[in-house]
This record gives C-alpha cells, sequence and structure tokens, in this order.
C-alpha cells in the first residue's frame, strides 16, 4: 500500500510548522517588519495547505469513499477556525500587539497540531486507500506548490 | 480538580512535621506525605489524562468513560485518603481499608482502559508504554498488598523482617518506573515533539527505553523472590529512564520554536531531577534525596507544566467550537494566553522551583541544625506552588464560564 498523501501531505505540515516557529523568532526583538513579513508567510503556507485539502483531495476522497464526509467536515471546521486566528494574528500586527501576537500563534500551533495528528493518522492513510492509483496526483500536485 | 488538594495536604505535613520527615523515611509522616503524592496527586491526574488521551490518541475511547472515570475519582480518593491516614497513624483497620479500595479502585480502571487499549491502534510506541504502565500500576498495587498483609503480620507473608525494606524498594520501583516513568515516556513521545517543534524521537530510543525498564524492573523481581542481588534489574530499569531523559533534553535543545515558557522550563527540571535521581540511586545514594527529586522533581512538575497548556487550549477549543455551531461571532474569544498569563505560569514555576531547592538541601544534610527549618520553608514553599497552581486552574475555569454564558 503507498502512503503518497500521507507522505506528502505530512511534509507540507512540517512546512507549515517551522513558518509558526519562525513567526514567533521573528518576535524576539520585536521587530514588527519582521514579524509582518513572518505571519504573512505562514498564512499563505497555510491557506496553500488548505486549498489543497479542500478544493481537491477531500472532494475526490469524499466522492469515491462517502463514509469519510463527516471527518471531512470537522476537518473543514477546523480550517474555518485557524482562518478565524489568521484574522486575529494580522489584527494584532496591525495594532502592534505583541503579547496578543504570541497568545495568538501559542494557540493556533495547538489547534494545528491536533488536527494534523487527526489528518495524518485517519485522513491521509485513507485517502492513500482510497485514492488508489490516483493517489500519486495528489502527492505530486502538494509537492510542487 | 481534587488532586491539588492531596498535594496541599501533602506540603502541610512538610510543614507541621519537618522534623521526622527527612530524617528518616520510615517515619509515619514521611510515609503519608510519599502516598499523597503519588496517589493522590500524581496517580489522580496519570488516570484522568488515559481517560482523555486514549480516544485522541489511538482512536479508542474508554467505554462508559464518565461512570468508570467518576467512579475510579471516588475510589482513588478515598482509597488514599484510608491509607495515608493508616499510615500516619499506624491504624491498621484503615490500612487495610485503604488497600482493598485501591485494589478495587485499580481492577476497575484497569479493566475499563485495558480494554480500551486492546483496541486502540495507531500512535504503536504510545500505546505500547500505556499498556505496560498499566502492567506496572497493578503489580505496584500487589506489592502495595503483600506490604500492608507483612506489616499485619500476617503469617502466610513469610519474608524475613530484614528483608522488609528490600520489598518496599521494589513497590517504590514499580511505582515510580514501571508505573509513572513508563506512561512518562509513552506521552512524551506524543507531546514532546508537538508541543515545542523538535524533532521526534528516534525509532530505536522508542523500541528499547520502555522494554529496559519493564524488562529490569522483572529481572529484579525475579532476583527478590530467588533470594538473589536486585542491583542488575535495577540498573537496567535505571539506564533505561536515564537515556530517555537525556534524549529528551537533547530533543528539546533542538527545538524550533524559540520561546522558553514555565512549560519547558517544568520539562527540563523534571529530566534533570530524574537524571540526578536514577544516578544517585544507581551510585546507592541515600533514599532521602532520590525522593524528593523523584516526587517534587518530576512528580509534581510534568503535571504542572502539561496542566499550563492543556487548560486553556481545551477551554479555548471549547468555547471557539460553540461560538462556530452558534454563528455567535459578535464575541470575540480571548487567545490561550489570556487565560493563564505566561508571566503568572513562569512566577508558579519560580516558587516551585525554591520549593525544590529547599527540600533537596534539607534531604541531603538533615544533620544541620536549621535543615528541620528547610523542610517546613520547602513545605511552605510547595504550598504556595500547588496554591498558586490552583488558583491559576480556577481563574481559568472562571474566564471559561464567563464566556460560555456569553455564547449561550
Ligand atoms: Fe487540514
Ligand atoms: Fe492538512
Amino acid at each position: 500500500m503507498s502512503s503518497r498523501i500521507t507522505d506528502a501531505f505530512s511534509q507540507d505540515h512540517h512546512r507549515c510548522d517551522h513558518r509558526l516557529a519562525a513567526a514567533e523568532s521573528a518576535a524576539k526583538d520585536s521587530d514588527w517588519a519582521r514579524m509582518t513579513g513572518a505571519a504573512q508567510d505562514l498564512v499563505e503556507a497555510m491557506e496553500r495547505h488548505f486549498e489543497q485539502e479542500e478544493s481537491s483531495l477531500f472532494p475526490a476522497l469524499s466522492e469515491c469513499f462517502p463514509a469519510s464526509a463527516s471527518p471531512i467536515e470537522v476537518m473543514c471546521s477546523e480550517h474555518a477556525q485557524m482562518r478565524h486566528l489568521f484574522e486575529d494574528l494580522q489584527e494584532s500586527v496591525r495594532g502592534q500587539d505583541r503579547s496578543a501576537y504570541l497568545g495568538i500563534l501559542e494557540t493556533l500551533h495547538f489547534l494545528v497540531q491536533q488536527h494534523n495528528y487527526k489528518e495524518e493518522s485517519v485522513l491521509y492513510p485513507l485517502a492513500d486507500r482510497a485514492l488508489g492509483a490516483r493517489a500519486g496526483d495528489f502527492a505530486e500536485r502538494m509537492a510542487d506548490v | 480538580m481534587a488532586a491539588p488538594l492531596f498535594a496541599l495536604l501533602a506540603a502541610l505535613i512538610l510543614v507541621l512535621e519537618g522534623d521526622q520527615i527527612l530524617a528518616t523515611r520510615w517515619s509515619p509522616a514521611t510515609l503519608a506525605t510519599i502516598h499523597l503524592l503519588a496517589l493522590g496527586f500524581l496517580t489522580q491526574i496519570m488516570c484522568g489524562a488515559l481517560f482523555q488521551m486514549l480516544p485522541v490518541l489511538a482512536g479508542s475511547p474508554v467505554a462508559r468513560a464518565l461512570l468508570v472515570g467518576r467512579a475510579t475519582q471516588i475510589l482513588l480518593t478515598l482509597g488514599t485518603l484510608f491509607l495515608c491516614f493508616g499510615l500516619y497513624w499506624g491504624h491498621q483497620g484503615l490500612l487495610v481499608l485503604g488497600g482493598l479500595t485501591l485494589a478495587v479502585c485499580v481492577l476497575l480502571f484497569g479493566w475499563a482502559i485495558g480494554a480500551a487499549l486492546r483496541r486502540a491502534r495507531g500512535a504503536q510506541y504510545t500505546v505500547m508504554a500505556m499498556r505496560f504502565a498499566l502492567i506496572g500500576l497493578f503489580v505496584t498495587l500487589a506489592l502495595g498488598l503483600f506490604l500492608i498483609a507483612g506489616l499485619l503480620g500476617a503469617e502466610s507473608v513469610r519474608f524475613a523482617r530484614s528483608d522488609f525494606a528490600r520489598w518496599v524498594d521494589l513497590h517504590l520501583a514499580w511505582g515510580l518506573l514501571g508505573w509513572v516513568g513508563v506512561l512518562v515516556m509513552g506521552v512524551a513521545y506524543q507531546v514532546v515533539p508537538m508541543f515545542h517543534v523538535t524533532p521526534g524521537y528516534p525509532r530505536w530510543l522508542m523500541r528499547s527505553a520502555v522494554p529496559a525498564v519493564v524488562a529490569g524492573l522483572l529481572i529484579a523481581t525475579l532476583a527478590m523472590g530467588l533470594g538473589m542481588g536486585v542491583w542488575a534489574g535495577f540498573g537496567l530499569a535505571l539506564t533505561g529512564v536515564l537515556v530517555f531523559a537525556l534524549v529528551t533534553l537533547d530533543r528539546q535543545h533542538r527545538r524550533e520554536r524559540p520561546r522558553v515558557d514555565a512549560t519547558l522550563l517544568y520539562w527540563w527540571t523534571a529530566m534533570t531531577s530524574a537524571m540526578l535521581a536514577a544516578l544517585l540511586w544507581a551510585w546507592g545514594g541515600r533514599a532521602e534525596p532520590i525522593g524528593v527529586l523523584a516526587f517534587v522533581g518530576v512528580g509534581i512538575a510534568l503535571p504542572s507544566g502539561m496542566l499550563f497548556k492543556i487548560m486553556p487550549f481545551l477551554s479555548w477549543f471549547h468555547l471557539q467550537y460553540r461560538q462556530l455551531s452558534g454563528r455567535r461571532f459578535d464575541v470575540r474569544i480571548p487567545h490561550m494566553h489570556a487565560f493563564i498569563p505566561e508571566r503568572s505560569a513562569l512566577i508558579q514555576f519560580g516558587l516551585y522551583l525554591v520549593s525544590l531547592v529547599l527540600l533537596l538541601l534539607a534531604a541531603i544534610w538533615p544533620e544541620l541544625a536549621f535543615s528541620v527549618w528547610l523542610v517546613r520553608l520547602g513545605g511552605l514553599a510547595t504550598a504556595g506552588a500547588i496554591g498558586f497552581l490552583w488558583w491559576l486552574q480556577l481563574r481559568c475555569s472562571a474566564q471559561y464560564r464567563s464566556f460560555s454564558r456569553r455564547l449561550a
């Protein structure tokens, strides 16, 4: 059995983790130019990831494996929660509120970790099995972006 | 939420009986304090954590979790109180009652968690560690009951009086290494990389550390039963702990999230304490400093450090979920640091560190004239740290409730 989807998407999770850590590092000497850029990088990377899931992987999965519809719904609602945090984060950057910036990143970090854990241990392996030969396409598209 | 009360009770005994406690590990006050911490605080939190973690981690919810969880908690609370007052007053009836209540508690808990662990999939090494930890808990209980029978002078328990201390050591080793140590390892494999974005634990460690501890304990137990020396078994088990602690510190050193928060400081304290305790134990050092390192340095530290992350996150998560499902975007949910401010967490850690240092100094030099006062002050600092921790928890849940009302 292949694990190409699991591997490629988990890899991208790690890329996003690195961005989040970088956004935290940027706050070290309250350099707001750096913090703004790092926050932007993080949000962009995560939006790209959501895009791959929401408009490519998840629809394909729920089509050939209808039972996955309800966990997918949970995942998408967590994406919505994260998007709320993106807005809060950008607001903290605009207002140069360092403690909010760090508190929001911490919250985002924990939300992302438990979300990714569920995807990596349940949904992606399911997708690898259900999508069979097509799994490689999704993995490649993820790796390309 | 009841767990801090037991730690407070233990701290109170430290303050009141400072002269008794560290002079000898065999004083009734010492035994009561240790069991208040080990059962009332640590085991209480560990059992709760298993109930909560199994569904998330291994996709295996505990059957009738609410009922079994509540029953376990009540039995554990009662059993701990009976046992500790039995030890404190030397009351035989209470000792028996405590032992039996704890036995029922562990059997019920083991049955529920064991069934869930059998169905568990994923997180292979963590699930393996949890299974072994459950076995560790059973053996610790069995040895404890055996010791109570010995204390009561049961004819059937035919171990020589001179061997009593060695059986106590075995009970202690299974409890500390087999139950607490093994569960901490299993949980660490998941949370250490996750909390601070560190590299994962190396496979060789996850494959060997827990089995080394359990094998070591089994060898020691077997040797004990055959009347042979236990050093080889304990040595193996302690090596497992030592290597695990070293690798954990190395992972955390290579973390990506840069900030040093109270949780990280607690982990560093706990891993350093575990290493020192293991080395002292292997060296044949005195039991009192080892006890302080194990029960205060690890046993109070790790749960405190974890609470600082878990409580704010769960509060935020539940509120956010309700906001989303109720579409109440007019209410603004505060981020995690608003539930437990980072600065308060750091102050709490500072207070805890003072208590650890004071107790450790007293345990190392009990013959000094003022070490009685070190114990008393240490007890006071412990009470302060635990009280502050408890207050932060209460504040966090009060805040949760107030936002929860606004979302209703
Ligand atoms: Fe996702
Ligand atoms: Fe994802």
